[in-house]
């Protein structure tokens, strides 16, 4: 997974959902996950994912970055669909379930700065475990940059190779526990500097307002849609069931038109 | 198998809530625990550790859909409070990243700290029993009985949600509603997307009591079967680790890895100043 192309795309990127406030965007997402985690058919659940991909082709996200993360958790739902599902279409049910989810959140990652995503938690949650919060992600990046040059490193001294497995492994392993002695040494420069600026314990996210009032309607608004569609085929199964393909049919003109308008733009 | 690679809107909604509720009380009480210790410094290293192991997490097994997790490793350095801290950050950052569903999030957080937490307790033991020369074999076994554990952990969330006791109205899967029919038909025929419904009619599925939930036998046996490979591998590479470790900078993984004196590097014990 590239966090950094995540991270990228929520500073630098600029599209009407870009302009939302964040406040607005994670209930727009909080609304998509009640629709994914409400809704028991395949198709709907379909639908909603085509949708919501269609949406970011429209608003120009990374949809080629924002893809292999949202499907990446269909491998693991494959397995445990095969593993635990009565029939084949509660496992479709399940891995699309996956996907849509993934989806939602993907798309709030890529549009949103991870402080601003953090801030309410870290709001509610205890001051270590929200402090700790936004330190992990910062840690993240550049111990993802550092073990990319640590396994270069080993792959240019003919470390990794396919046909020396055990030499590979050993030298993986190095990397990795060079690694976790190069993340304690980040731990301990965090903390002079956390020292060195007076930190008592709380680490504040500023604020950030909404750049575009109709960014924000334009997401509940469209969440909201989708959750009400969802809740009425959970609520009415075997009245509604029969038009389920409705919305798949709907989510794919979503992504026809996202796309068209995304190249348009 | 590690943590629960359950989407959203598969467990029935009390259960997962349930699992946030005791997340939080977890966290309150890890809390609580880490304020005795020295707050400035624990705050980077639960946050250089879980982003360890976040980094090692994005690197998976494909055939077996595993992946490394070093929740061991981040147990021993961290301990049992700080571990559980860092097992949620964990687990709700792999699920703002698609990973993980955001509603099972504190059923995994209960998982990975669980993992922590045995493993930390196991390996301490192995330590003050067979000595620290041999934490290699020690850290190998306490990774192979934490994730034995912690997987029987696992096939017991799914046994319970796949109970009777969890109908479509709680929020857990029911096969009953998840049928194709023609619209255009008015009940005339029904299809049965691959036959799993049988075409019965609304009224005869209305009489009919809770549908199958999910099949914790034939989960059981697929996470009982592909789940030991992925515990031996990761008792490799947790003893590899662990023993570069402990070699290179022994009081990480035997001493404090919290010092006292605030100076200190973490685990040099020739660093002080």
């Amino acid at each position: 997974m590239d966090v950094t192309a995540v991270d990228r795309s929520a500073v630098l990127g600029d599209s009407l959902l870009h302009r939302a406030a964040p406040g607005s965007k994670l209930l727009a997402a909080g609304l998509l996950l009640a629709a994914v985690v409400s809704t028991h058919d395949p198709l709907v659940t379909a639908g909603v994912a085509l949708s919501l991909a269609g949406a970011g082709a429209a608003l120009r996200l990374p949809l080629r970055q924002m893809l292999p993360l949202a499907l990446y958790p269909a491998l693991f739902a494959l397995v445990f669909a095969f593993a635990a599902a009565p029939g084949p279409v509660t496992g479709a049910l399940i891995v699309l379930k996956a996907v849509a989810a993934a989806m939602v959140v993907v798309t709030l990652m890529f549009a949103t700065p991870y402080p601003q995503v953090f801030a309410p938690l870290q709001r509610i949650l205890p001051a270590i475990v929200g402090d700790a919060l936004l330190m992990t992600y910062r840690s993240l990046f550049i111990l993802a940059v550092k073990l990319a040059d640590l396994v270069r490193a080993v792959r240019l001294r003919s470390g990794v190779s396919a046909r020396q497995p055990v030499r590979a492994a050993k030298a993986t392993t190095r990397a990795l526990g060079g690694l976790l002695l190069y993340s304690f040494d980040l731990a301990q420069r965090e903390y002079d500097i956390l020292y060195l600026r007076g930190y008592q314990g709380r680490l504040r996210v500023g604020r950030r307002r909404s750049a575009d009032r109709t960014a924000d309607a334009a997401a509940i608004a469209y969440s909201a849609l989708i959750l009400a569609v969802a809740l009425a085929f959970a609520r009415f199964p075997l009245d509604l069931q029969g038009y389920s393909w409705l919305v798949a049919a709907a989510g794919a003109i979503d992504l026809a038109f996202g796309l068209l308008v995304g190249w348009r733009r | 198998m590690s943590h629960i690679h359950i989407p959203d809107g598969v467990l029935p909604w009390w259960l997962w809530t349930a699992g946030w509720l005791l997340t939080l009380a977890l966290l309150a009480l890890a809390s609580r625990f880490a304020r005795g210790r020295e707050y400035r410094r624990a705050v980077p290293l639960i946050g250089a550790v879980s982003a360890l192991v976040l980094v090692s997490m994005g690197s998976e097994i494909v055939p077996i859909a595993y992946h490394i997790n070093l929740t061991v490793i981040a147990g021993v350095l961290l301990g049992p409070w700080l571990g559980a801290i860092a097992a949620f950050i964990v687990v709700l950052v792999l699920a703002l990243l698609g990973h993980g569903g955001i509603t099972v999030a504190g059923l995994n957080t209960l998982v990975i700290a669980s993992e922590m937490a045995i493993g930390w307790a196991v390996v301490r033991a192995g330590v003050r029993i067979l000595g620290v020369q041999r934490i290699r074999p020690t850290a190998a076994v306490a990774t192979v009985v934490t994730l034995a554990i912690t997987t029987t952990m696992l096939v017991g969330i799914v046994a319970i949600a796949g109970s009777p006791a969890t109908g479509r109205e709680t929020g857990a899967l029911d096969a009953r509603t998840l049928e194709f029919r023609d619209p255009f038909s008015d009940g005339v025929f029904s299809v049965g997307l691959l036959g799993e419904s049988g075409g019965e009619t609304g009224a005869e599925r209305a009489g009919h009591p809770a549908a199958p939930g999910l099949t914790v036998s034939r989960f059981a046996a697929v996470v009982y079967t592909l789940g030991p490979i992925g515990w031996v591998l990761e008792a490799l590479v947790t003893a590899a680790i662990l023993g570069y470790v402990a070699r290179v900078r022994p009081s990480l993984v035997f001493g404090e890895a919290h010092p006292e004196d605030h100076h200190a590097r973490y685990g040099d014990e020739h660093g002080r100043r």
